[in-house]
């Protein structure tokens, strides 16, 4: 029922001269929701900003290794970084809605990209991403206020629903809920649930009961490598490795 | 000459004061937490309170003592030959004065040969009398000051409350020189306002200070030819240069240069700032203008003039690429990361991040700076004057010599003028027109600034 | 909706035609870095040019002169080395001691935000207005010496203070409070605390401040113009009361000669001022890099 959408193969990143992440390989499926956990600093989001190629953006950072969309390099010289971030999107930890109109933030992806032939198309993509998002039901009367304008919740779900707008394959969330309640963030982790059918969805989660309610995979990170992977009912009831087993008892974190 | 002994004997007396003090309350000192304040603080209370009257009454006098000589000297019998007019009696007061000074000199009026001897025995007299105050001043307030040198007396709270005091006195030269530039050129441009309707002043299009006699007066200080010829060389024609040149370096500073380039690329970019004006119109006048006046008659134009509001908007422009640039780079700089890279996350090119993200939410403090950047340039006055050109006419053919407020306020006031004329006055009205403008510019552009700011904090 | 062809020819045609722009956009955006630092080329050439040649010891020694061979700017440079003397005198206690008071005892008051208003407006007030007001009151009310460096002194004083001001506290406001507790936690008064420790530590930014301050007083002329500093002057002034001309001034004065031999004369003058400018931003950045310490 699943297939691979992610490889990656002995990927390192550095950070300057720093190696922030070490010999990682991980394969990630269609259709689940994997976990990354870890204590902080372990490397967790650097990993997951090289799947879209966002640490491109910061000065002085190198992926060497190999990693695979639907068995394409994405660092090859001939992958677009332009195009690949429109196939793997990204939420991020603090909800970044454009200082624009929720209808605009929205319609800026669908529009670089070139998605809607027509004023029409645009209006149906962002009713759908808006109802994917479970959030047209509360703006559907206020497009055009500010997206900044919205509760720190609905600005996340906004920010999903901008990302799902582009017809991702992937969609990686880095600490999606660090900054919401525990209303929000319920609503979120339902959303999160739903959207699995349709995309391979990573998450990196400081919060183990998250990747426990969220996730059918979970990745344990520690000081750049990756520790141990596997089911996510094994990880949190069985670890094989004495490190994840300290971690999630609360040893240390 | 006595009055500057008296100022050295007075500062002489506080460093003795100092010593003193200190002296006597060291002696006093038997021993940890005997005194309230250390001797070095009893000494500079002794001193405060020798200098301040001793400098106070000095001040106080000087300020009086002309006065009270040319009252001694008027009452001489030989100051009855002078004449009546005030101008021609206070210039052989001042050759009086000098002769006084200096017995060698020669008289150039026999009246102030005969007032040199009564003008010295009055300074004299009123030199020694002034003398004897300041010093009665300084030392009463040094007598009253060592009286005080006591173990139990708070010596460093009072010291400290006089350093406060000049503290605040310092703070407040700012409002001082704020209101003294708005009363001069109230009082000034009121001056002017009595011969010259606002109305006509303000609305009027014709030009002409040189003929405006008598009745005439209105229609020839008609400003709006300069308030138009300053809007299109420093708001549109610098404009036009600085904000695309400036805005595109401050995007690809921050948002393509690597950090080596960006080091070495911004201080050299801002040694454009730090030129002289005087040199930005001189290049203006000799290199610029001369290549716009050849260009406007290879297009054509039938005697082109050397001075153009084209050459001068043109080198102001480039004075301002890095004010613009300075500016636009804190703007971008405060849209936080995370707006760019929700925007690259979603696929977007750095130039649609930038043009459609980036760009708006930094708009509000690039206008600000923008705002900044035409003060700047509308106050600007050396290279319009010495590119840009004495017509006042209004007309928008940038190859047409045009003038400014600025260059006008330089012209009214330069040269032999009486001072009190229209055409002088209307200098300070012109001040105040720009002063006004660029006042309300500035606020409106830091209070921009400020809620931009904070909106992002 | 139905994920996109992201490998279509249609597709791969938007993608070169996104990229093209972005690279156009980049490409403009070095443009306009390279015409400003061209123009600053530019300039420097032409003034380097036409001056070099002017540049002799009998130049940098003389006075001026309506005969251009032997015009020199040794009065100019004193009369400039003279007002920024009084410049520093007045400016710099002033600006420090209203630094200190407004970002260490300044009670949150309306007046208070007053002085800090009118502090940054009188930092964006153009120069030619504070000739205005020096005319006004040192000249034709308080009846200073005209054209003497005491009354350009003043009143660039007056519009070098704000900027001193502005960096002053900016140098104070980067001492952290820590130094302060640490002085008032041995018992130090709160004057005691500034002026023995913050003052010391925020002197280095304070005075790359001032030296920038100083460095647009010594190119400024408009407010010069004001106060008559223009006068022809053959003599050095002896004192701050003499008539003087500055440097600034000088070039503007050669500038405007008919005799294209004042040409060279003007190109030199510019390249000195140019010098002592580059001078002076020199020691300010290096005093920055060497004293400033990163908290």
């Amino acid at each position: 029922m699943t297939e691979t959408k992610l490889t990656a193969r002995n990927v390192d990143v550095f950070y300057g001269p720093k190696k922030a992440i070490d010999n990682v390989s991980i394969d990630i499926d269609n259709g689940i929701v994997t976990a990354f956990i870890g204590p902080s600093g372990c490397g967790k989001s650097t990993f997951l900003r090289s799947l879209n190629r966002m640490n491109d953006t910061i000065a002085g950072a190198r992926v060497t290794g190999e990693i695979l969309l639907d068995g394409e390099d994405i660092y090859a010289p001939t992958m677009d970084p332009v195009a690949l971030r429109a196939r793997v999107g990204m939420v991020f930890q603090k909800p970044n809605p454009f200082p624009k109109s929720i209808y605009e933030n929205i319609a800026y992806g669908p529009r670089i990209h070139g998605l809607a032939g027509n004023k029409a198309d645009l209006d149906v993509i962002i009713e759908q991403s808006l109802t994917k998002a479970g959030l047209w039901d509360e703006v559907k009367d206020r497009l055009m206020d500010a997206g900044t304008a919205l509760s720190g919740g609905q600005q996340q779900r906004l920010c999903i629903a901008r990302a799902i707008a582009v017809s991702p394959e992937v969609i990686l969330m880095d600490e999606p809920c660090s900054a919401l309640d525990p209303i929000a963030t319920a609503k979120i982790e339902e959303l999160i649930d739903e959207l699995k059918e349709n995309y391979a969805i990573v998450i990196v989660t400081h919060s183990m009961q998250q990747a426990a309610r969220v996730s059918q995979r979970t990745a344990f990170f520690h000081l750049g490598n990756l520790v141990e992977y596997g089911e996510t009912s094994e990880i949190f009831t069985n670890p094989r490795e004495e490190k994840t087993k300290d971690y999630i008892t609360g040893r240390y974190g | 000459m006595i009055l500057t002994g008296v100022l050295l004997a007075v500062i002489g007396l506080g460093l003795v004061g100092w010593f003193a003090a200190r002296a006597r309350a060291r002696l006093l000192y038997t021993g940890r937490g005997s005194m309230h304040s250390m001797p070095g603080y009893h000494g500079w209370h002794m001193a405060l309170w020798i200098l301040v009257p001793g400098l106070l009454t000095w001040a106080v006098w000087s300020g009086i003592m002309p006065g009270l000589v040319n009252g001694a000297v008027m009452a001489d019998p030989a100051a009855a030959q002078l004449p009546a007019e005030e101008m021609h009696r206070a210039a052989i007061l001042a050759e009086a004065q000098t002769l006084a000074a200096n017995p060698d000199a020669v008289a150039f009026d026999a009246k102030s040969q005969a007032l040199a001897e009564p003008m010295r025995a009055a300074q004299t007299r009123f030199g020694f009398m002034g003398a004897a105050l300041i010093l009665i001043a300084a030392l009463a307030g040094g007598g009253y000051g060592f009286t005080r040198v006591r173990a139990r007396f708070p010596a460093r709270t009072h010291v400290e409350r006089a350093v406060l005091a000049l503290l605040l006195a310092a703070s407040l030269m700012a409002i001082l020189t704020t209101f003294g530039i708005v009363a001069s050129l109230l009082f000034e441009a009121g001056l002017f306002f009595k011969d010259v309707s606002p109305i006509a002043f303000l609305t009027g299009t014709h030009w002409a200070p040189g003929n405006a006699r008598g009745v005439d007066i209105d229609g020839n200080f008609g400003a709006v030819p300069l308030f138009w010829g300053t809007i299109y060389i420093g708001a549109i024609i610098a404009m036009l240069v600085a904000i695309p040149l400036g805005l595109m370096s401050a995007i690809y500073l921050t948002q393509y240069a690597s950090s080596t380039v960006r080091k070495w690329i911004k201080p050299t970019l801002e040694i454009l700032a730090g030129i002289p004006t005087v040199v930005y119109g001189y290049f203006a006048a000799l290199t610029v203008a001369p290549i716009i006046r050849d260009f406007a008659g290879s297009l054509g134009m039938a005697n082109p003039s050397t001075e153009s509001a084209l050459a001068a908007g043109l080198v102001m422009g480039v004075m301002i690429i890095p004010f613009v640039s300075s500016m636009a780079d804190d703007a971008l700089a405060a849209v936080p990361r995370a707006m760019s890279d929700g925007s690259l996350a979603l696929g977007a090119t750095r130039s649609e991040t930038i043009k459609k993200v980036l760009l708006p939410a930094a708009l509000p403090g690039i206008v600000a700076g923008v705002m900044l950047a035409i003060s700047r340039a509308i106050g600007e006055t050396m290279i319009v004057v010495m590119a840009a050109g004495a017509s006042a006419r209004l007309s928008a053919n940038p190859f047409d010599s045009m003038t400014t407020v600025t260059y006008q306020i330089v012209q009214m006031l330069t040269g032999d003028q009486e001072f009190n004329s229209p055409k002088t006055l209307s200098a300070f009205a012109l001040g105040l027109v720009l002063f006004v403008v660029t006042l309300i510019l500035n606020i409106i552009a830091l209070r921009v600034v400020k809620r931009f700011r904070e909106a992002y904090e | 909706m139905n994920s996109p062809d992201w490998n279509s020819p249609a597709a791969a045609k938007r993608l070169a035609r996104r990229h093209a722009a972005e690279r156009r956009f980049k490409l403009i955006g070095l443009g306009a870095i390279l015409l400003s630092l061209a123009f600053l080329a530019l300039l420097l050439f032409i003034m380097m040019h036409s001056g070099l040649g002017g540049l002799s010891w009998g130049f940098l020694s003389g006075s001026d002169s309506t005969d251009p061979h032997v015009a020199g700017i040794w009065s100019a440079t004193k009369g400039s080395i003279l007002t920024m003397l009084v410049t520093l005198v007045l400016s710099f206690p002033m600006g420090v001691l209203a630094a200190i008071y407004l970002e260490e005892f300044a009670p949150r008051s309306r007046w208070i935000e007053w002085v800090e208003v009118s502090i940054n407006n009188l930092a964006a007030v153009p120069s030619i207005i504070f000739g205005l007001l020096g005319l006004a009151v040192f000249l034709n009310t308080m009846d200073l010496p005209r054209s003497s460096p005491l009354v350009g002194g003043l009143t660039l004083a007056l519009m070098t203070m704000p900027v001193i001001v502005i960096s002053g506290r900016n140098a104070i406001k980067a001492v952290p409070p820590s130094i302060r507790d640490a002085a008032l936690a041995v018992g130090a008064s709160k004057v005691q605390a500034v002026f023995h420790h913050v003052l010391p530590l925020a002197l280095p930014g304070i005075m790359t401040g001032t030296i920038i301050g100083m460095a647009r007083a010594l190119g400024e002329t408009a407010p010069l113009l004001m106060i008559g500093m223009r006068a022809f002057i053959v003599t050095p002034p002896g004192g701050v009361t003499d008539p003087s001309s500055v440097l600034p001034m000088q070039i503007f004065l050669w500038s405007d000669e008919i005799d294209k031999a004042f040409v060279q004369n003007t190109s030199a003058a510019i390249i000195v001022l140019l010098a002592f400018l580059l001078a002076m931003n020199g020691l300010a950045i290096y005093l920055r890099n060497k004293f400033e310490v990163r908290w």
